[in-house]
């Protein structure tokens, strides 16, 4: 058939179909194999074609009443777009970014809510102390049995102490997974992820997490234990309680998102609140593995009272100076 | 036939392009798969551990919780990076994350969504696998905490999750491009025995986009082959549509039985020729009813 008889629609599409065809071939391609493995001519050609096939689309809108050639078409194009604008960036960049820049900056930029986190655990520890000392029963309150493992009001000051510097049950890989899952890991989990519920939910679990320590360090200070277990405590507990507070602070983010969303709407608050906030939570995730490492391997390897409290907030200080210094612009 | 849920994403070549949103169904689907395999490769681990036997006894669960949960976290968000979107899961769906402003996915917006499937999915799901009974209230807890959370994808215009609107992320259908025929183009010259149909202007204002687009649809389904039974009743199909034209567009000359589908063909032509003549110069007819539109507008 000439070209004569062909209608305008028929024309366009024909005079345009071998560059489609093979705009087709070339997302097939950068689809199985990836952008990065096609050569240069076929990542320009790609990226020519897809810009050409745009064009052909809004044209076709106006002018063809084919639905297979638009259907076709649309189709391409969204295709095509989707395998032209793929993620640029590398794993390894971005985990790169994160620990030389992206973390400490959003440490730095939510300081105000990581300060709320550390002094609302405070407040539930200074709490549970002095709840201690006015009555001793308040520790079967607060505590939950399974994570007091025997220690409480009535247990003997011996074995308080033997459990301090005592062999534990297990070292090596199975502690370090029993504790990275322990108590402190869901605690942390939750403060994260109910700060969107209104911040109240993470306010009342740190807390009650204060409390809990609070009320067991009243328990060893009436047995005049209390640098032991601060050893005790210090040398996974700087660490280990620092990402509580600090997934803490990531929750509120999101919680304080939610309830004062300022000029923006709620969805778009909890989106900007969402990049630092997921930052926060890596932040802590971390921190709770070198805490697991330090409580599976490290607590057992140190018996000394002082090297203990020295590892722990030897750590705790590395933490610190990461925060502050990592990702300044020098000037 | 039902419009699936489109959803317009504008790139930044400015031409709007309109994708399938993916529902919660295929993305279960596709979250099961994923499951699966990052469980397969756990568990191929953990044997792996007990083999070597470094694992004691009594941490057992712990140390299988912490394969699984390193296998996972860099599962999701590598394999969305390094396949554009998509997880194995979501390829075998056939479905894709794509960024809602019309960008490229950035790895920030991939990390983000992902980890929040920690908090999403597996730790509800996880919380509802280890309680039992008699822990009442944490049970419930967790059960509304399901509950919201597979209410906030139902319950949203693009099925996004929590974590996709802090992401700013959503899940599409892959469109699948396949290139029909042009039937306008399927018309056999006139021979001694085939008339050509001649149609004039007065004869084509009748019909608009969609029942053009109707026709061109049955007359893709006419070219292809099916069985005896099919054939007979698409010829009676035929037959009824060739009368309904002819009624409508006052076609004198009858149309012999054989002749059918060149008619119907070169009606095709020439009433698309029309209309998209007619849309160029402003005046689009989406369906028969047009002459009364043009008259209430």
């Amino acid at each position: 058939m000439s070209d004569a008889d062909l209608i305008r629609s028929a024309r366009f599409r024909q005079e345009r179909e071998s560059d489609w065809r093979r705009l087709s071939d070339l997302v097939d391609k950068a689809e199985g194999q990836g952008l990065h493995r096609m050569s240069f001519q076929e990542a320009r050609d790609l990226a020519d074609l897809y810009r050409q096939a745009t064009t052909s689309l809004s044209i076709a809108r106006e002018i063809s009443l084919d639905r297979g050639l638009l259907e076709y078409l649309e189709a391409l194009t969204s295709r095509a777009y989707l395998s032209v604008y793929a993620p640029q960036q590398r794993l390894g960049g971005i985990i790169r970014k994160f620990l030389t820049s992206g973390g400490p900056q959003a440490m730095r930029s939510s300081w105000r809510v990581t300060l709320l986190g550390f002094l609302c655990m405070a407040a539930g520890a200074i709490a549970g102390y002095f709840f201690y000392f006015d009555n001793p029963e308040w520790f079967f309150v607060f505590m939950p049995t399974e994570l007091a493992g025997g220690r409480g009001p009535d247990a003997s000051t011996d074995y308080l102490r033997s459990v301090i510097y005592g062999e534990e049950d297990g070292s090596g890989l199975g502690a370090f997974a029993t504790y990275l899952f322990s108590h402190n890991t869901r605690i942390a989990i939750f403060v994260f992820g109910l700060g969107a519920f209104l911040c109240a939910p993470t306010v009342l679990l740190l807390f009650y997490n204060g409390l809990i320590l609070g009320v067991f360090y009243a328990l060893h200070i009436d047995r005049g234990l209390g640098w032991d277990l601060f050893g005790w405590l210090s040398i996974h507990g700087v660490t280990e309680l620092s990402a509580i507070c600090i997934a803490g602070a990531g929750g509120l983010k999101l919680g304080l998102a939610v309830l004062f969303p300022g000029q923006l709407t709620r969805r778009a608050a909890l989106r900007d609140a969402g990049h630092d906030a997921v930052k926060l939570a890596l932040i802590a995730a971390m921190m709770l593995v070198v805490a697991a490492l330090l409580e599976g391997f490290g607590r057992q390897l140190v018996q000394d009272r002082t090297t203990r409290i020295a590892i722990g907030w030897g750590i705790g200080a590395l933490w610190l100076l990461w925060f502050c210094m990592g990702g300044r612009k020098r000037s | 036939m039902t419009q699936p849920k489109l959803d317009r994403l504008l790139p930044p070549e400015g031409v709007p392009l309109y994708f399938r949103v993916a529902g919660v169904g295929v993305r279960m689907a596709a979250q099961f798969a994923d499951i699966l395999i990052t469980g397969v490769g756990a568990i191929a681990l953990f044997l792996l551990l007990l083999a070597i036997d470094v694992v004691p006894p009594e941490a057992l669960v712990a140390v299988a919780a912490m394969l699984f949960f390193i296998i996972r976290i860099p599962y999701y968000a590598a394999s969305e990076l390094v396949w554009n979107g998509q997880t194995i899961g979501k390829r075998m769906m056939k479905i894709k994350v794509v960024s809602a402003d019309g960008q490229a996915l950035t790895t920030q917006s991939l990390v983000v969504r992902n980890l929040m499937k920690e908090a999403e999915i597996f730790l509800p799901g996880t919380l509802v696998l280890t309680l039992t009974a008699d822990a009442l209230i944490p049970s419930l807890i967790s059960l509304a905490w399901i509950l919201g959370v597979i209410a906030v994808p139902v319950f949203n215009k693009r099925s996004q999750r929590l974590g996709d609107i802090i992401a700013g992320t959503y899940v599409i259908h892959l469109p699948k491009p396949i290139l029909l025929p042009d039937m306008s183009k399927a018309i056999k010259p006139a021979t001694a025995t085939q008339p050509r149909f001649q149609f004039l202007t007065h004869q084509l204002e009748h019909y608009g986009a969609f029942e053009l687009q109707t026709l061109e649809g049955f007359l893709r389904g006419a070219a292809r082959s099916t069985g005896p039974e099919a054939h007979k009743r698409k010829k009676e199909t035929m037959a009824a549509i060739v009368e309904q034209v002819r009624r409508k567009i006052d076609y004198a000359d009858a149309v012999r039985p054989e002749d059918q589908l060149a008619f119907l063909k070169a009606f095709y032509k020439a009433q698309r020729a029309f209309l998209e003549q007619r849309q160029l110069f402003g005046d689009k007819r989406a369906d028969k009813f047009h002459a009364e539109a043009d008259k209430q507008g």
